[in-house]
């Protein structure tokens, strides 16, 4: 199904309803004409731009996985801002809940390119790293080998693994401990 | 993130754009479902159930069951209809509130045949009649329902699973205590009431606490 429409708003519903079909274009024009709706839903429930792009990505992957659910024929608005609504909230109890349990202390992470200025850590090799990693799951190794080792953004490590952004936040967040925590026992033995 | 990433990610999600089977509308669905299930309550009343006790039971308030009654049916279908509605993103959130007139009747009702109860009998109209077994009936009649319920409405993979679940515990909560009528062979008295009341809560419960493993398919 080839669809030639602008993207404006007026034609979100004919967009949408050929991407339903499978019409890749029709959704492109679709996704890109409805970004800047999406960012005005959640900036105006999270006030704060960080959050917002957050709430955005998510919005964009829950819509693609629940574009089964808009009814053709009725209005689009809605459905999308519900969408928007709903991740905004999800983003800004997450940013809650971060921040109350953790502290940025940038300082914490410094270190020096000299190996030999890093005496605790001249033992660190890469065997040492497998042996700990393997004590990961597999979607908190997936998570970590997408978002820090081959440097994807958190959404394109969402699209390419199926994990929601905040699954991957969470994984990447749980795999980090458990690694610092084996780093932790290795200091106290 | 910036436009670039958003522009990369959109071009991921229009690569995968294959076709999708669309939903019906959720009334249809909603229909479809409650008339499964009406079937399966019909043929277990007509198979097991005690009509002769149930006509007894409510001799001389033959009206006030049939309204009971049909307040009990109007809570389950508006609730389960309801779920059906919430399950897609931008419906009104008012169904929430559909079944609640209903159910406060219901209720209402309820606690009247027991007052009567209690003027007629006296004391034992106190007494903890077959509470546990009634316990136990509406918790595993609503579990036997709730399991096609949350598969019909998974499929909407809800945004907002806690409202749907809490409405799809009610509805199926409402028919098992609708089923129940014609399987209590003594007067309802206030504990047993209350234990009915309190099965449905637990069955509510229990739908929201396992809304994530019974709603959302491919939440990773």
């Amino acid at each position: 199904m080839e669809v030639e429409l602008s993207g404006t708003e007026d034609n979100w519903g004919v967009l949408l309803a050929a991407a339903q079909a499978g019409d890749s274009d029709a959704y492109r024009k679709f996704l890109h004409s409805v970004l800047p709706f999406l960012r005005s839903v959640a900036r105006a429930r999270t006030r704060s731009d960080d959050v917002a792009e957050d709430a955005v990505q998510d919005a964009l992957l829950t819509l693609h996985r629940v574009r089964h659910t808009y009814e053709p024929g009725r209005p689009v608005k809605p459905w999308l801002a519900a969408i928007a609504a709903r991740r905004a909230i999800d983003a800004m109890r997450r940013r809650g809940r971060q921040s109350a349990r953790e502290v940025h202390d940038p300082a914490a992470y410094e270190t020096f390119a000299d190996v030999e200025a890093n005496p605790g850590r001249a033992g660190e090799t890469s065997a040492e790293l497998a042996r700990r990693m393997s004590g990961l799951t597999p979607k908190q190794k997936e998570a970590l080998d997408l978002v820090k080792l081959k440097e994807m953004s958190l959404a394109e490590a969402s699209a390419e693994s199926g994990q929601s952004v905040a699954s991957l936040k969470v994984n990447i967040h749980r795999a980090m401990k458990k690694l610092r925590l084996g780093r932790g026992k290795e200091d106290e033995g | 993130m910036s436009g670039e990433d958003m522009d990369r990610l959109i071009e991921r999600l229009a690569a995968d754009s294959r076709p999708v089977r669309v939903l019906a509308p959720p009334l249809r669905r909603a229909v479809l479902l409650l008339a499964f299930m009406g079937a399966v309550a019909l043929a277990a009343i007509l198979t097991m159930g005690d009509m002769d006790t149930l006509r007894t039971q409510h001799a001389g308030r033959e009206e006030m069951m049939y309204i009971e009654t049909a307040a009990m049916l109007a809570t389950a279908a508006l609730a389960v209809t309801g779920a059906f509605f919430l399950s897609i993103p931008g419906r009104s959130r008012m169904w929430l509130a559909a079944p609640l007139p209903a159910a406060l009747l219901w209720i209402a009702l309820s606690g009247m045949g027991c007052w009567r109860d209690l003027v007629r009998h006296g004391s034992d109209g106190w007494s903890l009649g077959h509470s546990s077994d009634c316990l136990l009936f509406i918790l595993g009649v609503s579990a036997a329902l709730g399991i096609p319920l949350f598969w019909r409405l998974s499929r909407a993979a809800p945004i907002d699973p806690l409202r749907v679940a809490i409405l799809a515990g009610l509805g199926t909560a409402a028919l098992a205590a609708f089923i129940l009528q014609f399987f209590h062979p003594l007067p309802v008295t206030f504990l047993d009431l209350g234990v009915h009341v309190a099965a449905i809560l637990i069955v509510i419960g229990a739908a929201s606490l396992l809304r994530g493993r019974m709603l959302i398919r491919s939440e990773a």
